[in-house]
């Protein structure tokens, strides 16, 4: 253990790779959505009506949260072109004579119009909209019904019977940065462990040290493993204490288990991506494609742990192929306890599989000493 | 001392560019790894990422209902909503704790309650208020169940206020439904596909990575190989800045051409992604990109001391790179910090450039800022790359001459 506490201080590449990197990435993701949800997203509008009507359409549009209208252009073409310059991520289209009609109840047709190449601004602005057209087209039968002296709430039930109240659970602000800054930083904690666990065991190989290492533990492969092991092992845990005390404590993420259970669940992630790197050096025990291995696997991940694009929507080889990444089971674990804070033994599945991954190196313990004591390094 | 003209200079150039050319084009590829970054990456990666997300829709989310109005109305309800291609109703629960508890269990993503009184306000006209609960571990689930939800009462909403109407024609109903009608059109990716939004941003920062990756490696194992641990060998040819240069980087370009091609061309059209973008502008814009990322990942790799460094230093970025340019969050969201930050990439340019031309069917015109900023860049970074490799060139004569002192400085000594 002395002795990896030594090679680890000695090179400022473990430095980096094991707290710089991790800090680093903490930070960025979540200053990045530090505002939740995007806000006052640019649109356009295109206006050739410039009645009172659809002045105040546009100026309600405007006041929106997560819609502000930034330009007015004078035909759909130049919106367009626009929105292929990236100016405006969407634009709402007011025809000629809106007011006029409206009044005559000659329906007139208005027009919305979202850049979808761009899917989360796209939807956002396609939800604001949508509404807007709603309230606009309600807002005239509203004034009728005013004028023929009906109350609001009779207003009101005559132009809305039903309304849909949405109760989004445990992250009722649609935070972005609460979905997912709580998977991706320990995800990239555990690229990162994927990399230095394969790096440290493959650079003895290319080295030319790994029977000293082996010498020092006495000949036995599991004495070694652990004495190198362990060092890290700590720094990586003490690294993701940091990261769930900076995400549940000091940004209030919501965590309604109790830090305990995720830290629990944070310290099998550490042990179960260590395992996993062992696993990756012991079958491809050449220094670079272990590595690649690694970083395959890693940043793979990210796409199939299912936070983004969930994995009940993807091809079904892929979800049983899903199992084999710890991020995944990970992210099943944070949902159940921190986002809704269901009890444990709904995870039960998650965690058993996260034990199973520590468990996995003993396979290739063999070919892992075999390759420590005969392996040349070959470029 | 032979007055060296300068078109004998420049004859001597073009030579020993050519030289450094062939020779780094035959290193590439007798190097399995930087083999494997230049060309199986590139190959492979995408079809992986294509092949995840080739769904890119979410269909059927599995829904629960818990209905104590019981009417004909609340049954037309939730059979509205089961018909939509989004949700799927999985069962109808009695109550609301047998929901949790399914809820719990993970068979399925949201409840939809329906009060006791919904038909009979209905009647009476009064508001009714239906209750949707998410459960919020998949935004694309919440989407998809509040979007049919949405629908679905403005579908019934539409036909209760054309029955309390009492119109005489038909036009009448359409008109009281809708008093302003309105249309929304989704330009650019209009069947919301996640592969179509997320995958071309991915092939592009995949060749800026891969170039860092390949192009960090040779340049580890090069100074793996000198003696002195330089980037530069001591060879008659690697003499002049420019040449080392434009001979490396020519070399990448084109074996990078042909990648290009393959990665921005062939796997769109594979997973049927959208692409309305023309050729010859497509062409136009990737040769600064590619130019930038090719000088970019030279002036990085001199911070490379071994062969396989590179990659931990550089695939963790990866994922911070995707986030910072724009598209997965979206541009005007980014804080102003990291927006002045991703300037420093190629990939932010390149990556939004991109979308507009192949998702967006924008001309150069369009996309003038990414084309004069990845020029910047190109130029900017080959200036680095060039002070860089002339500040190793100097290095690498002062460690040569100093060992030459020293084995004269023996060699005087034994004697």
């Amino acid at each position: 253990m002395k002795r990896e506490f030594r090679r680890l201080v000695s090179r400022p590449l473990y430095l980096f790779c094991m707290v710089i990197a991790p800090l680093f990435c903490y930070i960025f993701f979540t200053s990045l959505m530090s505002s939740g949800l995007p806000t006052d997203l640019p649109i356009g509008g295109v206006d050739l009506d410039n009645s009172s009507t659809s002045r105040r359409i546009l100026r309600n549009l405007d006041a929106f949260e997560q819609t502000a209208v930034t330009a007015r252009y004078e035909s759909f073409d130049e919106a367009r072109i626009a929105m292929q310059r990236g100016d405006i991520y969407g634009f709402y289209y007011i025809p000629n004579g809106l007011a006029q009609n409206a009044i005559s109840a000659r329906q007139p047709k208005v027009s919305f119009y979202t850049n979808n190449a761009y899917l989360i601004a796209g939807s956002l602005l396609f939800k604001d909209m949508k509404m807007m057209s709603e309230m606009a087209g309600g807002a005239v039968s509203r004034a009728t019904m005013y004028a023929k002296g009906a109350t609001e709430k009779q207003a009101m039930a005559a132009l809305q019977p039903i309304v849909i109240d949405t109760h989004p659970l445990n992250n009722p602000w649609l935070n972005y940065s609460v979905y997912l800054c709580n998977t991706l930083v320990p995800g990239i904690l555990m690229l990162l462990i994927f990399m230095t666990t394969a790096y440290s065991i493959g650079v003895e190989i290319k080295d030319q040290t790994a029977r000293e290492w082996l010498r020092t533990g006495r000949n036995s492969i599991y004495i070694s493993l652990a004495g190198k092991l362990i060092p890290q092992t700590a720094i990586f845990f003490l690294m993701s204490i940091f990261y769930n005390v900076y995400l549940y404590g000091y940004l209030h993420f919501p965590c309604n288990s109790g830090i305990l259970p995720m830290l629990f669940a944070s310290l099998l992630l550490v042990l179960a991506s260590q395992c996993c790197g062992v696993i990756m050096i012991g079958v491809l025990p050449t220094l670079r494609l272990g590595l690649s291995f690694a970083s395959l696997w890693g940043v793979l991940s990210f796409s199939i742990s299912g936070f983004s694009f969930p994995v009940m929507a993807m091809h079904p080889v892929l979800q049983a192929l899903s199992n084999l990444f710890p991020l995944r089971h990970y992210f099943l674990i944070y949902v159940d306890q921190a986002l809704n804070g269901y009890s444990m033994v709904y995870s039960w599945t998650n965690y058993m599989a996260l034990m199973l991954f520590i468990l996995l190196p003993f396979t290739v313990m063999n070919r892992l000493k075999s390759a420590l004591i005969y392996h040349k390094y070959m470029p | 001392m032979k007055k060296i003209k300068l078109k004998d200079k420049i004859r001597e150039g073009m030579q020993d560019l050519f030289y450094i050319w062939k020779r780094e084009f035959r290193t590439t590829f007798r190097d399995q790894g930087v083999l494997i970054f230049f060309i199986i990456v590139p190959l492979v990666y995408p079809l992986i990422y294509g092949f995840i997300y080739t769904n890119e829709v979410v269909r059927e989310v599995p829904a629960l209902v818990v209905d104590n109005s019981r009417s004909s109305l609340s049954r037309e309800f939730v059979r509205k909503m089961d018909a939509s291609p989004d949700v799927e109703i999985k069962s109808i629960c009695s109550s609301m704790d047998e929901a949790k508890q399914l809820l719990k269990e993970r068979k399925a993503y949201g409840i939809i309650h329906i009060p006791s009184t919904f038909s009979s306000d209905i009647a009476r006209g009064t508001q009714t208020h239906v209750s949707v609960f998410c459960d919020m571990s998949g935004l694309l689930y919440y989407k998809s169940i509040l979007i049919t939800a949405t629908n679905v009462s403005l579908d019934l909403n539409k036909n209760i206020k054309i029955s309390r109407a009492g119109n005489s024609t038909n036009r009448q109903d359409e008109i009281t439904a809708r008093p302003i009608e309105y249309e929304d059109v989704a330009m650019f990716n209009p069947q919301n596909g996640f592969a179509a939004f997320l995958i071309p941003a991915v092939l592009i920062l995949l060749i800026q990575q891969t170039l860092m990756l390949g192009i960090g490696l040779s340049a580890g194992t090069a100074r793996e190989h000198n003696r002195f641990k330089d980037l530069v060998p001591i060879n008659r040819h690697y003499n002049g800045t420019l040449r080392i240069v434009f001979g490396k980087g020519l070399s990448y370009f084109m074996v990078y051409s042909i990648v290009s091609v393959y990665v921005l061309c062939v796997v769109p059209r594979m997973f049927s992604l959208n692409q309305i973008g023309s050729g010859s502008t497509l062409f136009l814009f990737m040769l600064p990109y590619l130019a930038a990322c090719i000088f970019f990942a030279m002036t990085a790799s001199i911070a490379i001391r071994n062969r396989e460094t590179c990659m931990l230093i550089f695939v963790f970025t990866s994922i911070p790179l995707l986030f910072i340019s724009g598209i997965s969050w979206p541009g005007a969201a980014v804080p102003e910090f990291w927006r002045i930050v991703s300037h420093i990439f190629p990939s932010t340019f390149g990556i939004n450039g991109f979308v507009r031309i192949n998702s967006m069917g924008a001309t150069l015109n369009e996309v003038k800022t990414e084309y004069q900023a990845l020029w910047l860049q190109a130029g900017f970074y080959f200036l680095t790359t060039c002070f860089v490799y002339r500040w190793q060139i100097i290095n690498s004569r002062k460690h040569a001459f100093q060992k030459y002192r020293e084995m004269k400085k023996k060699s005087l000594e034994k004697q």
